[in-house]
C-alpha cells in the first residue's frame, strides 16, 4: 500500500486506567535494571543483614539455641527492643544509599541526554506522572530492603514474643514505616534530582556520595573550628539519623546516639524538609516538555 | 649478492625512541590539564579543596590575635582537619571525580577513540593522563592546605610567626604537603584502574571510602591494605579517634616513614603497571556506555 493511502488510524487497544499509568515506567525500568549482574548480587546481598537480624530474634527466645552456642554474656545483642529495629533501619539505610547512588542517577539523565522526555510528554502522561513513576522505581526497591523485611521482623518477634511485648511495642511498626519512608523519600528525590541535572550518570553518583559524605565532613571541619555545633545543619546522615532515633524513642542517654543529639529534633527535621523540597524545586525546574537551545 | 632491504629488519626491534615518547607524554599531560583546571565540572573540586581555607579564615577574622584560642588548639585543629576532613573525604572524592574521569570521561563524551587512534602507545596515554591527574590534585589541594596553614597561623602574629619558623610549623607544613601528594598519588592510581575496569567506578569507590574509613578498627594486617594505613604513619601530630570508633580502634605497630611512603609508591607502581596492561586490551563500545 502507497503512503500516501494510509491514514490516521487511533490506537485500537485498551488503554492503561490512568490512575495506574505511572506504573509503566517502573515495569520498562525493571526489566532493564538487573541486567547488571552486580547489581542484582548487590540487591541480594542487601538483604544477608536481615537473615543476621532474624537470627538475632530467634536466638534471643531460644535459651537452648544460646546454650548449645555458649552465647553467654551477649544479652545486651540480643535484646529486642526498639533500639535493635532502630539499629536495623540504620544498617539497611547504608545500604539503601548505596542502592539508590547505583540506580538513582540513570533513571531521568537517559531521558533528557536522548530527547525522550518530549515522547512521553507528548502523551496522555503528565509530569507528575513521570516524577511518581521514576520515583517508584526506586521506592519500591529501597522499600524491600528497608521497612518490608523490617516489618517481617518485627512480625516474627511479635510472634515468638508474648502479648505484652507486642501491646508495648506495636508502635515500633510505625516507626519502622515512617523512618523508613522518610529515607526513601529523601534518597530518591535527591537521586532523580542530580540525574535530572546532571547529564553523566557517573557525576551524578559522585555527586551523591560527594554531598553525603563530604558535606558532612566540612559540617565537621566547621564545628570544630569556628567550636560550634551548627555545622550538623550539613550532615545529612546525622539528621537522619536523629529523626530515626526519636522516632524509635531511643532515650538521650544512650550511647548509641553518637553526636547526632547536637542538634536539636527540629533542626533534623527542618534540614530533612528543606532538602526534599530543594530537590522537588530542582526537578520541577529541570522537567520540561521543551528545551530552548541557545 | 646483497641482502633485500625487508630482511634486514627480520629479528631485529627498532630501537624505542625515547625522546619521542616523552615529548608525546608531556603533550598529553598539557592537554589533560587544560582540561582539569577550570572547569565547571571541577567546582565540586575546589569546594572540597577551599573549603575549610573559608572556615578558617572566618575563624582567623572572628579570633583575631588569637583572643579565643591557643596555637596548641589550632595546631591540633588543623591535623584533625588534614588528617579527617582533606585525606579522608576531600582528597578521596576530589582524586574519585577527577581520575575516573579521565578515562570513563571520555567514554561518556564518546572522545577516547581520537587518542586510540593515534600513533601513541596506551600505556603512554594513561601515565600521561596519570601525570596530569596528580598534578592537578596536588597542585589544588596542596594550595588549599598551605592557605588553611597560613590562616591558622596568621591570625596570631608574632606568636604564630614564631611558631612556624623557629619552631615545628614549617616542618608540620613540609609534611602535610608530602601527604597531600602522596594521597593524590594513592588514591588517584586506584581510582585510574577502576575506570579502566568498571563501567561505574564510582561503586566500588565508595566500598573503597567504607574500607577506608572503617580500616582503623580492622585487625592490624588488614590495616595495610588501606592507604590511609600509610599516610598515617607521616603525620606529624596525632589525632586520637573520638566516639563509639574510639571503642573499637585497633592499634597497629608504625611503620618508618621511609617505609611508609616507599610501599606507598610500590603500590602506585603495581596499580599502575595494571591499569597500562589493562589499557592495552581495551575495546571502547560507546553503545554499550
Amino acid at each position: 500500500m502507497s503512503v500516501n493511502k494510509r491514514v490516521y488510524r487511533p490506537y485500537a487497544g485498551r488503554y492503561t486506567s490512568e490512575k495506574t499509568r505511572f506504573l509503566i515506567l517502573p515495569r520498562y525500568a525493571y526489566s532493564s535494571l538487573f541486567d547488571s549482574r552486580f547489581l542484582l548480587a548487590f540487591f541480594v546481598a542487601c538483604n544477608i543483614p536481615t537473615l543476621l537480624f532474624l537470627a538475632a530474634i530467634y536466638f534471643s527466645h531460644n535459651p537452648l539455641a544460646q546454650a548449645m552456642l555458649q552465647m553467654k554474656g551477649t544479652e545486651v545483642f540480643l535484646k529486642i527492643d526498639n533500639g535493635f529495629f532502630e539499629k536495623f533501619l540504620r544498617f539497611q539505610g547504608l545500604l539503601c544509599f548505596i542502592l539508590a547512588a547505583w540506580v538513582g542517577p540513570g533513571l531521568i539523565s537517559a531521558d533528557l541526554s536522548n530527547d525522550a522526555l518530549p515522547l512521553y510528554l507528548a502523551r496522555p502522561f503528565s509530569r507528575t506522572e513521570y516524577v511518581l513513576g521514576k520515583f517508584t522505581v526506586l521506592g519500591a526497591l529501597l522499600s524491600l530492603v528497608t521497612w518490608i523485611p523490617g516489618l517481617l521482623l518485627f512480625a516474627v518477634q511479635a510472634d515468638l514474643a508474648d502479648w505484652t511485648w507486642f501491646s508495648k511495642s506495636y508502635w515500633i511498626a510505625g516507626s519502622l514505616i515512617l523512618g523508613s519512608f522518610i529515607w526513601i523519600a529523601l534518597l530518591s528525590l535527591m537521586a532523580l534530582a542530580f540525574s535530572a541535572w546532571i547529564k553523566w550518570k557517573l557525576s551524578a553518583t559522585a555527586l551523591m556520595l560527594g554531598v553525603f559524605f563530604a558535606l558532612a565532613g566540612f559540617g565537621e571541619a566547621v564545628n570544630e573550628i569556628l567550636r560550634t555545633k551548627w555545622g550538623k545543619i550539613f550532615n545529612l546522615p546525622a539528621a537522619i539519623q536523629l529523626v530515626w532515633l526519636d522516632l524509635f524513642q531511643v532515650p538521650m542517654n544512650s550511647r548509641f546516639r553518637g553526636g547526632a543529639g547536637d542538634l536539636p529534633s527540629w533542626a533534623a527535621w527542618a534540614i530533612l524538609l528543606s532538602f526534599t523540597s530543594f530537590c522537588l524545586l530542582m526537578l520541577n525546574r529541570k522537567l520540561k516538555a521543551r528545551e530552548v537551545v541557545r | 649478492m646483497s641482502a633485500s632491504p625487508t630482511t634486514e629488519f627480520v629479528g631485529t626491534t627498532p630501537a624505542v625512541d625515547w625522546q619521542r615518547r616523552i615529548r608525546q607524554l608531556i603533550n598529553i599531560v598539557k592537554i589533560e590539564l587544560s582540561r582539569n583546571f577550570l572547569t565547571r565540572r571541577g567546582l565540586g573540586m575546589y569546594f572540597l579543596a577551599f573549603a575549610p581555607v573559608v572556615i578558617i579564615g572566618i575563624h582567623a577574622l572572628e579570633s583575631r590575635g588569637g583572643r579565643r584560642c591557643s596555637i596548641e588548639q589550632d595546631t591540633q585543629i588543623l591535623a584533625g582537619i588534614v588528617q579527617l576532613f582533606y585525606l579522608r573525604l576531600g582528597i578521596f572524592f576530589g582524586c574519585l571525580g577527577t581520575f575516573t574521569w579521565l578515562i570513563r570521561g571520555e567514554i561518556v563524551q564518546k572522545s577516547l577513540h581520537y587518542y586510540f587512534l593515534a600513533p601513541l602507545r596506551r600505556e603512554l596515554l594513561i601515565v600521561g593522563k596519570y601525570v596530569a591527574g596528580v598534578i592537578t590534585a596536588s597542585l589544588l589541594f596542596g594550595l588549599g592546605v598551605v592557605l588553611s596553614f597560613m590562616f591558622m597561623y596568621g591570625h596570631f602574629g608574632a606568636r604564630g610567626e614564631r611558631f612556624v619558623f623557629e619552631g615545628p610549623g614549617l616542618s608540620q607544613l613540609v609534611s602535610y604537603l608530602l601527604i597531600t601528594t602522596l594521597a593524590c598519588m594513592g588514591y588517584g592510581a586506584l581510582f585510574l584502574a577502576f575506570s579502566l575496569v568498571f563501567k561505574n567506578p564510582i561503586i566500588p569507590g565508595a566500598f573503597i571510602f567504607g574500607w577506608e574509613m572503617i580500616s582503623g578498627v580492622l585487625p592490624s594486617f588488614l590495616q595495610k591494605l588501606s592507604i590511609t594505613f600509610y599516610l598515617k604513619n607521616l603525620f606529624p601530630v596525632e589525632v586520637p579517634p573520638q566516639g563509639l570508633m574510639a571503642l573499637f580502634t585497633v592499634v597497629a605497630e608504625p611503620v618508618v616513614p621511609a617505609v611508609a611512603v616507599t610501599g606507598l609508591l610500590l603500590l602506585v607502581i603495581f596499580v599502575l603497571t595494571v591499569a597500562a596492561y589493562t589499557a592495552r586490551f581495551m575495546e571502547i563500545s560507546y553503545s554499550k556506555e
